[in-house]
């Protein structure tokens, strides 16, 4: 299912996705069939999307991105997996935009962008590139946005158990778990040409995975993580070229 | 501009002499296989009892920084090359993790000081005759801190550094004595070791150091006065 809003810059999409083809699925669909169904229907993720557009963009064949995860919060970090996971996307296809490796950029302008040190605004964005070297070594990249990313994935209202056991002839398990991951991430866009601001896109990804077992334990994982990756990379790779 | 880290005095290097070894064949009978089963399961009994040592190793990035025309002497402390750092498990009160820095914490100084200064010599004590250079500078820390998330409860791994840092004239006399702290942490994973999430959040805080080092030397106020007085600017 796809909802799509646009009121005055903010845009919002929402998709719902399955996995009843998941090769666990499949797996499952052999053994048990009935409640393969009643389970695949149910580990569903859904993703939505909002969009704010401050400024109009575009990018050229030689300029790129870099794609940075935020790591000052105290309880958490964006995960490096998941801005590789983004950034990968936002690469991909015939509209893929040139994306500078995280690491390599922050090593490159080391110590200018660690959790510390990194801009927070715009604001220090433009101090920051009142210093030349730094300014320099931005433009050697050929880099035209910065896209900081903020959020991670929870889980919760986990319940139910499964036991397993080994005995002289034979093993097996038994039982039930279900739990709910919630994924949450922002992207903010920043424009190298005018320092500012130009947009920003949230994700939200929900989705409740389960784990029957019956002799064996069969996982039916609901991809919220993955699904907020490939959300925010389309939607990004979209806002920067434009489109 | 030269990017220079040589040693005032050649290192006293260790004579690793081969040391006599005593070897003994032995035939692996029912009697003598008994043994060495038990002896094997009380090592690996053992094993589950000792401290794990954990040793940071990383590498660090050449700071951007523009250079100090200074040649600055460094020392560095018994107490920093050596250091290590012991968690104490809450329910046993026996040694946890043991956690040698001091080799990481010498790589990371000898990386960002040569970038930061003209020359810089590598002294083999607190000498106060060093006409050859402008400072002295000498690092040190002072507390260490590890945060387990089985601890914390946190899905991440912390580490938090108080170094002391202290910069003379070449004669020894004061030109600045400052604290700084680090922080680092490094998230979780599925199947993740601890020896793997210590060392992340190390690398994080080591980095840490040398960010707030290399932007905030200038800024130490009895540093800025002392260039202003003395040293040449940057």
């Amino acid at each position: 299912m796809i909802r799509h809003e646009q009121v005055s810059g903010i845009s919002t999409d929402k998709h719902e996705s399955c996995n009843l083809l998941s090769r666990s699925g499949r797996s499952l669909q052999k053994l048990l069939p009935a409640l393969t169904l009643a389970f695949a229907l149910s580990a569903c993720t859904t993703t939505e999307i909002d969009e704010f557009r401050q400024t109009a963009t575009s990018i050229s064949g030689d300029e790129s991105i870099v794609i940075l995860g935020r790591r000052q919060n105290n309880d958490y970090e964006t995960e490096g997996n998941f801005i590789e996971c983004v950034g990968s996307v936002v690469g991909s296809g015939d509209d893929g935009i040139t994306v500078v490796p995280e690491k390599d950029f922050l090593n490159a302008m080391f110590p200018f962008f660690e959790p510390r040190t990194a801009p927070m605004r715009t604001g220090h964005l433009k101090q920051l590139m009142d210093i030349d070297i730094a300014r320099q070594r931005i433009a050697d990249f050929g880099i035209e946005y910065i896209v900081w990313v903020d959020g991670t994935t929870l889980r919760g209202e986990t319940a139910g158990s499964v036991s397993c056991t080994i005995g002289p002839g034979g093993g097996g398990c038994f039982g039930f778990g279900t739990w709910v991951d919630d994924s949450n991430f922002d992207a903010e866009i920043w424009d190298m040409d005018t320092l500012d601001l130009a947009g920003s896109i949230s994700t939200d990804a929900n989705g409740q995975s389960y784990m029957p077992a019956v002799v064996v334990p069969i996982p039916l994982i609901a991809r919220v993580e993955a699904n907020a990756c490939s959300g925010l990379g389309s939607q990004l790779k979209n806002f920067i070229n434009g489109s | 501009m030269r990017q220079v880290i040589r040693k005032k005095h050649a290192g006293t290097g260790h004579d690793t002499g081969s040391s006599p070894v005593t070897t003994r064949r032995s035939s692996l009978l029912p009697g003598s296989l008994a043994v060495s089963c038990v002896a094997v399961l009380c090592v690996v009994a053992l094993s589950g009892c000792a401290a794990r040592a954990i040793t940071i190793s990383a590498s660090y990035p050449t700071p951007l920084v523009a250079k100090l025309p200074l040649t600055v002497g460094v020392y560095y402390p018994e107490a920093l090359r050596e250091f290590s750092y012991t968690e104490i498990d809450d329910s046993s009160g026996k040694d946890q993790y043991i956690i040698a820095s001091g080799a990481s914490q010498i790589a990371l100084f000898n990386t960002i000081l040569p970038v930061m200064f003209d020359e810089v010599i590598e002294l083999d004590g607190p000498s106060t005759d060093n006409p050859q250079v402008d400072a002295i500078f000498v690092p040190d820390v002072e507390e260490f801190q590890l945060g387990l998330p089985q601890k914390t409860k946190l899905s991440v791994f912390e580490i938090w550094l108080k170094y002391n840092m202290r910069l003379t004239q070449p004669n020894g006399d004061y030109i600045a004595d400052w604290v700084m702290t680090a922080y680092g942490k490094a998230p979780t994973a599925t199947f993740q070791s601890v020896d793997i999430g210590v060392q992340n959040a190390a690398e994080v805080a080591m980095r840490d150091v040398a960010a707030s080092f290399t932007l905030g030397f200038t800024e130490v106020p009895d540093i800025k006065d002392w260039l202003q007085k003395n040293g040449p600017t940057p």
